[in-house]
């Protein structure tokens, strides 16, 4: 991620009013901020965020307006002063810290003498209105000529106020606040990465759009994924397949190379994947400290060249690298996907929505694409392709072939469509593959689908000990998943009062097809829980610290989290179920322990106590989960 | 609990990269139930040990596992307790003892050291564990989220939902170097360096993620230590035992270059000087008069001199929130924000409620609707009315248990007939509940941003580069006349120019409309 920022970057533009504003900056353009005014984009390139920038006024022969830093003392000088007020009750700063207070600006006019006490003002419950003296028109006459950066209508508004120094220090504040927020022309720019994305998202466009999903859910569904970096890139060996040369000479799977990969169920326009990405290092090109992009014009180069030769390389460079194979043209089904750290999103619609990954410069549909990281990590395929590859045409249709002679006596441009649509059937063989061949280190979910279908499909291609969270805006499809789960269920599964299970395999039972009562295999998810989790926000300056009035509400937003288990083979059965007294001893471990009991010193604390070993209890789950008894 | 070798030979942290199956000398959590964890190294035994002939044991009321019987194994594995001799072991080891002629004082202390230090020749190689019929627990690999569940605490520990918004907010991404003062149980450090994890540090010095952690507190810094060299993350993360708020962060003199931090002290505000990125003011202000020497060494910033630098503090308590923010202010911090995280966790339940049910513990036995309410109540009246009218030379005790019969004659039924389609896990209404406690109070998060500097000469070459002259286009928010125009300036462009696409729609258009008035 970059700190400044860059020509062609996306950002959010901070307007005084708390309004965010997402723009593109290309240079030699003008950015307007409505009536907070404009100025060229020139101004902010290769600045870097965060900082606060004031429009200043327009110099004699110059057609636009030029930007100045605001240093931090000035943006903050109202509360230092306010610090430093006897009135207020703010502890004082730590004075290893602190710098002396500056004193109070000329915009603090009548601060001194503000402030009386609360319900003596409250009792006199001032009209706003009627003591501006300023009418109207004059503020209009004001506001067109605004000078130092609307401080002077701000200034002029509070001196024209007759009831200022009958105001509370609160209500002046709020009064000023007020009046700032309406007229200084300021502005702050911070980058779009996915915090800021979401926050903009939520409040300013359509928060349905990504699901309702706050930043703190973002945050949890990543962590029980426990989505991370899933190790450096390694690529499959190019098979230097000649072009006619079918789909036995597709780059054989490997799934001994798999590590770090996860599969994803997007629905909320890339917004998840872009989190998801962001956490495995993927989100972001490469910072370069020089300017020159020479990558993006190789890659054109060379699709350009790719129509205009044949593809008969035989000599590739070896199996694993860690950059996409260069050098030496790849042939057709070369795979340019990584074998590790990557994104598999399933999506409903033959092609995936992940819209917003383009304020990170990525486009999946984009056939030219200029380099990016997610280019060989982010794989998609469709839930035909995935459940039932042989009903999809292009998985199942056979590449194209020709010899060698027919291709070269073609037009560049249809030779360049013969590569290609052999390139794209042997990334969609490997994708299909390489996603039904499983071993997935987590399943992460933010969709409108119900969970309990998608897991169905998604938890035979699970690991063992894989992750999943599940995000849902509201908590019934995800109650109704956990309920899948429940310990009675769980409990008659495992004591064999299921008939369908009778006679079947672990692995026909990991593919269980469902039953209406039993949707799910219940032994395959381990540890299940739901949460929710929100920030409450507070406001701090001195002496007027509280949590806000008002939050954004809508959809909470649950989280369903568990891991994959590998069930033990044949019959299990949990410690002390059906003995209820231990002196039956036709069970050994049983019997040794009441021998243990004789004995004298064992290490206590590691020894079962008898009692809890025969504990009527399902020993898998704890007794919360077991529903408590109601008040009679 | 933990057997004592634990070295970690390989390279790889079994929480970045646990690989497919366990492994010895590898931390591995074993799931008894869902909160309760243990974690357990896994180590490899070639014969007897502790008196357990199957080597290494695990005991939980779950039954006992040898850890023969859990390494190798594919993570997530549902694991049979094995039979263990758990009660001749105590006896075995006690005998020698015993014989010498009863209890001796000198004789055990002098024992017990020799059994544990000289590990019992394995001239008989460890037993097979053979699987019991009853009793079972999961192995998982760890993750930050299970090890916060079952770390060994310390101190108070950030649990999940309060670090996993941190990360976020600190923009912790592969490749960070984070700092993080007050290590304090390690929760957070595991959590922040697999977020800022992008490989090993190699030979050729590429930049890579990395966690800079102080901890003052002697005993708590030994115990990390350890377990860092445990869990294989030597090189991702480096622990200095350092009091922060006098001796600052740098590491040997040099700067982390760091771009996140969080801070988990009691007062924040006396750490925050050190992260700035010019020599804080006060420390001129304190020294005064006798500055020469030390104002003489350039003073060197912690943090990444190209990057914004993300904070986040971590203070239970509102009077810390307030200084910590002041202190912020008045050091240049921006974009300050506090709040807290309210995290709840639910269970969901079947909720069954009903007269006719069979009887439960989990039952409630009281009308499920005011129908049922009403069939009750109309036969109890019935029944009422049948037994008020005047019957000739009968006993009021023969009515009484009428009655009872008759009541018991209506319900059996119905409850026989429930029962006999009883399926405990889908009968009732599903409902979801908080637990029986919630944590209401973690601690306040303080978040802010420290931008980069920014110098005159850095202001003139940007300016260089990009100069202000001629400007194109607008972008962004435009007045209404300006708006007017460009829409206007568009529509003239696509009449010049109509692209052939527009030109068939307009054609297919003009070709449905005619269609249409033909018929």
């Amino acid at each position: 991620m970059d700190s400044v920022i860059k020509p062609g970057a996306w950002v959010v533009l901070q307007l005084p009013s708390g309004i965010n504003r997402v723009i593109q900056v290309s240079p030699n353009t003008t950015i307007s901020l409505g009536k907070y005014g404009s100025f060229p984009a020139n101004l902010i390139l290769e600045r870097p965020y965060n900082l606060t920038f004031e429009i200043l006024d327009r110099k004699e022969g110059e057609k636009f307006s030029r930007l100045r830093v605001v240093p931090t003392a000035e943006l903050y000088a109202e509360i230092f002063a306010d610090e430093a007020s006897p009135e207020c009750a703010a502890p004082t700063p730590n004075a290893g810290v602190a710098t002396p207070a500056e004193p109070a600006s000329a915009e603090s006019t009548g601060q001194a003498t503000a402030g009386k006490d609360v319900t003596e003002t409250e009792l006199k419950l001032l009209d706003e209105n009627a003591r501006q003296t300023l009418t109207q028109d004059e503020i209009e006459e004001l506001k067109k000529n605004v000078t130092n950066a609307g401080k002077s209508v701000i200034d002029k508004l509070m001196s024209s106020h007759t009831a200022i120094d009958q105001k509370t220090s609160f209500s002046l504040a709020k009064y000023k606040l007020l009046k700032t927020k309406k007229y200084i022309r300021r502005f702050k720019v911070l980058p779009v990465d996915v915090p800021n994305f979401l926050e903009w998202q939520l409040s300013e466009r359509d928060p349905s759009k990504i699901l309702d999903i706050r930043a703190e859910m973002l945050g949890l569904v990543g962590c029980w994924a426990n989505v991370h970096y899933g190790g450096d890139a390694v690529y499959l060996e190019d098979p230097g397949a000649r072009c006619d040369a079918g789909g036995e000479a597709y780059a054989p799977l490997k799934p001994e190379l798999f590590k770090g990969r996860w599969l994803v169920v997007d629905d909320t326009c890339g917004a998840l994947t872009a989190a998801m990405a962001e956490r495995m290092g993927l989100l972001y090109p490469e910072e370069e400290e020089d300017e020159d992009e020479e990558g993006e014009e190789d890659r054109d180069d060379q699709e350009k060249e790719e129509t205009d030769q044949s593809a008969q390389q035989n000599t590739e460079p070896p199996a694993k690298t860690s950059k996409p194979p260069r050098g030496p043209r790849p042939s057709d089904f070369a795979i340019p996907y990584s074998q590790t750290n990557t994104i598999t999103v399933v999506h409903a619609a033959s092609q995936p929505n992940l819209s917003f990954l383009k304020y990170w410069g990525f486009d999946i549909t984009a056939p030219n694409h200029p380099p990016h990281p997610l280019l060989n990590h982010l794989l998609n395929l469709t839930w035909l392709q995935l459940v039932q590859p042989e009903r999809d045409l292009a998985y199942s249709l056979p590449p194209l072939t020709t010899s060698a002679e027919t291709l070269m006596s073609w037009k560049p441009s249809r030779r360049g469509n013969f590569h290609r649509k052999r390139r794209r059937s042997a990334r969609i063989r490997h994708i299909v593959d390489a996603t039904r061949a499983g071993n997935f280190s987590g399943l992460v979910c933010a969709s409108t689908m119900d969970p309990v279908s998608i897991l169905k499909y998604t938890l035979p291609l699970l690991a063992g000990g894989a992750t999943v969270a599940i995000y849902s805006p509201s908590i019934e499809p995800l109650a109704e998943l956990a309920d899948c789960f429940s310990v009675p269920r769980r409990t008659a599964w495992t004591s064999g009062s299921v008939p369908e299970t009778a006679g079947k395999t672990a692995e026909e039972l990991e593919r269980w097809p469902g039953t209406p009562d039993f949707p799910l295999n219940p032994t395959l998810l381990l540890g299940t829980s739901l949460q929710t989790s929100r920030a409450r926000r507070s406001q701090v300056l001195p002496g007027r610290t509280h949590p806000l009035m008002t939050e954004r509400g809508g959809a909470e937003g649950y989280v369903f989290t568990a891991f994959r288990a590998k069930p033990a083979e044949g019959h299990v059965e949990a410690m002390g179920k059906w003995k209820k007294k231990k002196t039956e001893g036709s069970n050994s471990s049983v019997a040794a322990a009441a021998a243990a009991q004789d004995a004298a010193p064992v290490g206590a604390d590691k020894d079962i106590p008898v009692e809890d070993a025969t504990d009527p209890l399902p020993a898998d789950e704890e007794m919360t989960d077991a529903p408590a008894p109601l008040a009679e | 609990m933990a057997p004592t070798t634990r070295s970690l030979a390989q390279r790889g942290s079994p929480f970045l990269d646990p690989g497919p199956v366990t492994k010895a000398n590898s931390l591995a959590l074993l799931h008894l139930s869902r909160d309760n964890l243990e974690p357990v190294y896994l180590a490899q035994t070639a014969g007897e040990h502790d008196g357990y002939a199957e080597g290494v044991v695990v005991n939980t009321r779950y039954g006992s596992y040898p850890h023969s019987s859990m390494i190798g194994i594919p993570w997530g594995t549902q694991i049979r307790a094995s039979k263990v001799d758990t009660g001749s072991r105590g006896r075995k080891r006690k005998r020698p003892n015993g014989d010498d002629a009863g209890p001796s004082s000198d004789g055990t202390p002098a024992d017990t050291p020799a059994e544990t230090e000289t590990p019992e020749p394995p001239q008989n190689p460890a037993k097979q564990p053979v699987a019991t019929t009853s009793g079972f627990i999961h192995i998982l690999p760890p993750t930050p989220e299970l090890w916060t569940l079952s770390l060994p605490h310390r101190t108070q520990v950030v649990y999940t939902p309060d670090y996993s918004y941190i990360l976020h907010r600190i923009r912790a991404r592969p490749g960070t170097v984070l700092i993080e003062a007050g290590a304090g149980s390690g929760s957070f450090s595991h959590a922040s360096v697999r977020a800022v994890y992008n490989g090993y540090p190699d030979r050729d010095g590429k930049h890579k993620g990395k966690v800079f952690s102080y901890e003052f507190h002697e005993d708590r810094y030994r115990k990390m230590k350890k377990e860092i060299q445990d869990h294989g993350l030597e090189g991702l993360v480096q622990l200095t035992h350092r009091d922060v708020y006098n001796g600052g962060f740098l590491v040997d003199g040099e700067s982390p270059k760091a771009s996140s931090i969080f801070l988990d002290l009691p007062s924040p505000w006396e750490a925050l000087p050190h992260l700035s990125r010019q020599r804080p003011q006060s420390d001129k202000a304190e020294n005064g008069s006798e500055t020469t020497e030390e104002d003489e060494k350039p003073w060197v910033s912690p943090l990444d001199p190209k990057k914004n630098a993300y904070l986040c503090t971590f203070s239970p308590c509102i009077e810390q929130v307030t200084r910590t923010v002041s202190a912020l202010r008045r050091l240049g911090w921006v974009d300050i924000d506090m709040l807290e995280i309210a995290h709840r966790k639910l269970h969901t339940v079947r909720d069954r409620v009903g007269l006719n049910l069979p009887y439960d513990r989990s039952v409630n036995v009281s009308a499920k609707d005011v129908d049922e309410a009403l069939g009750r109540l109309t036969e109890i009246e019935d029944r009422l009315r049948e037994n008020s009218r005047p019957r000739a030379g009968a006993d009021a005790m023969d009515d009484d248990d009428d009655i009872e019969a008759d009541d018991n004659n209506i319900t059996a039924p119905a409850s026989t007939a429930e029962a006999s389609s009883a399926r405990p896990w889908k009968d009732g209404r599903l409902v979801t509940r908080g637990e029986p406690e919630i944590k209401s109070h973690t601690s306040y998060l303080v978040f802010a941003i420290l931008p980069r500097e920014w110098t005159g000469e850095q202001e003139a070459a940007a300016l260089a580069k990009y100069p202000v002259g001629e400007t194109g286009h607008i972008v962004g928010a435009l007045d209404k006349a300006a708006r007017k125009k460009e829409r206007r300036e568009h529509l003239e462009s696509l009449k010049n120019q109509g692209s052939r696409k527009a030109r068939r729609n307009e054609g297919f258009e003009r070709l449905a409309k005619i269609s249409e008035t033909a018929v």
